[in-house]
């Protein structure tokens, strides 16, 4: 009796520490970047450091003596700012009428299939991306710029707007499907065609997700870091027009921060707490947003909306536009896929594939699969035992809503919303130091693994909310604790929504590029030395391939096993997904036959 | 139903496990100094209140509900029957803000004080409104409870899974079923099988919160027939919205408005000659 009750007191307390743990994660990486940026900015000083507009490092520069260099980055506040909102331009507009296409103007099985694929995108790493704008629009846009040179502001904005187009389109659509169909109907009753009862009634009912997937956006493109290297050309300057070369606060972070000396680090670790306060203010707004619409539903007090522009009036317009849009998107998409794989397949080699590499040789990725599996073991080990745990204290043991949850809650949005690189940085001044001091696979591991305990909470949140409280109560009913309810009757039901969340973990570390640059190893080289050895991963090569223009080849093969493994995870976890909705269907039944007795 | 004999070990388990169904209790000898109290006998309330946070659902309730018979709680929505039946299994200590204060004695068990609630549960089985059989095959939910309390073992969790199986009357049925899941049955077989989980423990008490009222009127009848076979072994406590139920199948019926107990006594006299004014406008349908 007092055993049981020891290992029910123990096991909370396990579940508690994982959940401590998060939240420890997410102070001690604010508190250290913000720390060791206190240094460079009163050295710099703050206004010169933003509204400086010379970003002119000097690597011998010491907190102790003058200054040799000059650090200002109001050029890449100014880059960042404006490939972002080019980005919300492009892929918020084209997302935006894709996802009333698939809300509104297709058939269920056009929906149901365009639909998953536009999610499937969500999963294609971002080096891919940067790839793509790389090898073929740069040389495309090249003929219409004055200088000869397609790298800037129109590639940047573009290929970011691709990038953010799957989160637009899957909020925004999730808002227009949960509009009530009386909405619409009621629209219909009074006369107004489909495409009016749309555009009038649907679209702004949903004008609180549309806006929150707009900023959802505009977050997810600010914090991207080498889909923009590789396209911006990354000269610390303003952007000027469409064309020439600029920077963003995240690529001066990964462009420097490997060699940086002592004040430039300072510098950088300043760029990144600027990053950071953008990203507060748009997770600020996206939580306005979010209640605002809330309160809308209720009633009370109404989100200003998205005014429709005046030419959108005669609502068939709004429907071909949407139709464009589709058709656009659907296009590109596969233009992209299509145009890497046929460049990329030829490549496949076993050669290539499954040759030990040696510095020196040509490149192959035997040593960069198996760095990546490596990583994967040891991020995964630690991330989703973590992330499992606190889940489970946070969906099992607390009070819903009390302070303490609503604290690790908002912990982990914070944690998901930080750029990518600013956790590199923090990982290779932390976990590298910690190892070593060289980067190591168990370093990346670290840093990655930070970086997916969000995704792994809040799926297997979803999942154990999805487990009907009425199993729980059936298990307590019968004499069982707290802790065998949980693993034999919470956990086993909620198994194929944890399992797909750790499959997309598994896919996100695969893509992962920015934070192991430095802390797991830049370049291709021979087998690890297991996880204290450093190595490339697929991702981090393909990187290292495209910037070396010898082996075009090669990196475009890299692209396609890259991709094929991204994919087929994305489809996996889509597909074992699906299997929890049917695990419940058999209670469903008895749910609905009640209330027609009733 | 002759073989109710286990030859378990951990000292609760034995206890239980030989009080079933028509079988001699073998193995009862293993009861020893370690539980001297028994829920065995009568249900004891004396003034319960229960409250919600400020809401008080449950207004100084004192009932005795004899052992070995079928007790029916009726009365409109929302007047407290679920809450109070939950009293009877703790099922309220999940609820936050909830406080109980009174006296709740089941047998010699002051199932308030310093118990272990488990313990508690596994003698006082519960059955919901909504048919909730795990996400498991037929087999492990009927061997859920057994194997919470410490069996192991194939051939004495094959043993309870048959006899439960025969008491809740669907052996036949679902003896070629047994490694399917549970969440194939119908919904009149699902509630059935969730009777025979509650019973592979052994409980004292069954406690039932409309276990018919989703299901169709041939499984419901069955579900009837089950409970007059179970009030031989077993105290029921039923709550139910329907009063010819009440009156088929009850020995004794206790009806309840807004959170008090306004008549209990035998299902006869209420039905018959109601002593209250409220009791007889509700059993004849005026309101409700
Ligand atoms: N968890 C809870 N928190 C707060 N109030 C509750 C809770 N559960 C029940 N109540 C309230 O207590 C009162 C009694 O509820 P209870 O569920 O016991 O009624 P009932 O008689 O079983 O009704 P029904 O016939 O509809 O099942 C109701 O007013 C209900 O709103
Ligand atoms: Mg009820």
């Amino acid at each position: 009796m007092t055993k049981e009750r020891v290992k029910e007191g123990a096991n909370k307390a396990l579940f508690a520490t994982a959940a401590i743990i998060c939240i420890v994660a997410v102070i001690a990486i604010f508190v250290f970047i913000i720390i060791k940026s206190i240094p460079a900015l009163s050295k710099i000083g703050f206004f010169n450091f933003v509204f400086g507009d010379v970003w002119h490092p000097d690597g011998d520069d010491v907190y102790a003596e003058a200054l040799a260099g000059q650090y200002g980055i109001l050029t890449m506040i100014v880059g960042s700012i404006f490939s972002t909102v080019g980005a919300l331009l492009i892929g918020g507009i084209l997302g935006f009428f894709t996802a009333v296409f698939l809300a509104r103007f297709c058939g269920p099985k056009v929906k149901k299939v365009f639909g998953s694929v536009i999610n499937l995108l969500a999963g294609i790493p971002s080096v891919v991306y940067g790839f793509f704008g790389m090898v073929v629009l740069i040389p495309f846009f090249a003929n219409f710029s004055s200088t000869g040179d397609g790298a800037g502001l129109l590639v940047t904005s573009l290929v970011l707007g691709i990038m953010i187009l799957p989160t637009v389109v899957a909020l925004s659509r999730t808002g227009m499907d949960a509009v009530p169909q009386e909405l619409y109907e009621g629209a219909r009753a009074l006369g107004a065609t489909h495409e009016q009862a749309v555009f009038r009634t649907v679209v702004p009912a949903a004008k609180s997700s549309i806006v929150a997937s707009l900023i959802l956006g505009v977050g997810r493109a600010i914090g991207e870091t080498m889909a923009v290297i590789m396209i911006a050309g990354n000269s610390a300057e303003f952007p000027t027009g469409l064309f020439g070369s600029f920077r963003t606060m995240t690529a001066n972070i990964v462009l420097e921060m490997g060699y940086a000396g002592e004040v430039q680090m300072g510098a950088l670790l300043s760029t990144a707490v600027i990053l950071l306060i953008f990203v507060a203010v748009i997770n600020l707004l996206f939580g306005l947003v979010v209640a605002g619409g809330k309160k809308d539903k209720h009633g009370k007090k109404r989100m200003p909306g998205i005014p429709l522009p005046k030419w959108l009036k005669p609502a068939a317009i709004g429907k071909a536009i949407s139709w464009v849009c589709a058709v656009l998107v659907a296009v590109f998409l596969a233009f992209i896929i299509g145009y890497i794989v046929i460049r990329g397949v030829p490549h496949i080699t076993p050669d290539f594939l499954f040759r030990e590499y040696h510095y020196g040789d040509d490149p192959a990725i035997l040593s960069c699969i198996v760095s990546t599996l490596l990583l994967v073991v040891v991020s995964i080990v630690i991330a989703v035992p973590l992330g499992i745990a606190t889940a489970i204290f946070l969906n099992e043991y607390t009070k819903r809503g009390s302070k303490f949850v609503r604290i690790i809650r908002s912990a982990i949005d914070i944690l998901s919303g930080i750029p990518s690189i600013v956790y590199g940085l923090f990982g290779m001044l932390t976990f590298v130091v910690w190892f070593g001091g060289a980067s190591s696979i168990l370093a990346g591991g670290f840093t990655i693994s930070i970086m997916l305990l969000p995704v792994v909470i809040r799926s297997t949140e979803e999942s154990l909310k999805s487990v009907p409280d009425m199993f729980r109560e059936g298990s307590f009913a019968l004499g069982a604790g707290k802790v065998r309810t949980i693993f034999k009757v919470v956990l086993p039901a909620a198994l194929p929504g944890i399992m797909s969340a750790v499959i997309l973990a598994i896919g996100r570390v695969v893509s992962e590029t920015a934070p192991l640059m430095y802390t797991m190893g830049s370049v291709i080289q021979p087998m690890p030395d297991g996880v204290m050895g450093s190595g490339a991963t697929l991702a981090v090569a393909l990187y290292r391939l495209a910037g070396e223009y010898k082996y075009m080849d090669q990196a475009y093969a890299t692209a396609v096993v890259l991709l094929v493994i991204v994919l087929g995870l994305n489809l996996l976890a889509g597909l074992i997904g699906k299997r929890l909705g049917k695990k419940f269907q058999g209670e469903k039944n008895v749910v609905r036959k009640k209330k027609e007795n009733k | 139903m002759l073989f109710a004999k286990r030859k378990k070990t951990s000292e609760g388990a034995a206890s239980q496990a030989a009080r079933t169904g028509t079988s001699a209790p073998v193995g009862a000898e293993t009861a020893q100094a370690e539980e001297q109290t028994s829920y065995e006998g009568d249900i004891c309330v004396k003034g319960a209140d229960l409250y919600y946070g400020d809401f008080q659902a449950l207004k100084n309730i004192s009932i005795d509900i004899p052992e070995k018979n079928i007790t029916a709680f009726i009365g409109p929505s929302g007047c407290g029957k679920s809450t109070f039946l939950k009293c009877f299994n703790r099922m309220n200590d999940l609820v936050q803000g909830c406080k109980i204060t009174g006296e709740f004695r089941i047998g010699d068990v002051d199932i308030y004080g310093n118990i272990d609630v488990n313990e508690l549960r596994r003698n006082v089985g519960m059955v919901f409104q909504k048919p909730n059989p795990f996400p498991m095959s037929v087999y492990d939910n009927i061997a859920y409870g057994p194997r919470t309390f410490g069996i192991k073992k194939r051939a004495a969790l094959d043993e309870i899974v048959e006899r439960s199986l025969r008491q809740a009357a669907m052996w036949e049925e679902l003896k070629d079923r047994l490694t399917k899941s549970a969440l194939g049955l119908s919904g009149g077989q699902q509630q059935r099988l969730c009777i025979a989980r509650a019973l592979a423990v052994s409980p004292k008490v069954l406690l039932m919160d409309e276990p018919t009222s989703a299901l169709d009127p041939i499984s419901t009848g069955k579900i009837e027939d089950l409970c007059l076979e179970l009030k031989q072994d077993v105290t029921v406590v039923m709550v139910t919205h329907n009063m010819q139920q009440a009156a088929r199948i009850s020995d004794k019926t206790a009806f309840f408005l807004l959170g008090d107990l306004i008549e209990y006594g035998d299902t006869d006299e209420i039905f018959d000659r109601p002593k209250n004014k409220k009791t007889e406008e509700y059993i004849t349908g005026r309101f409700g």
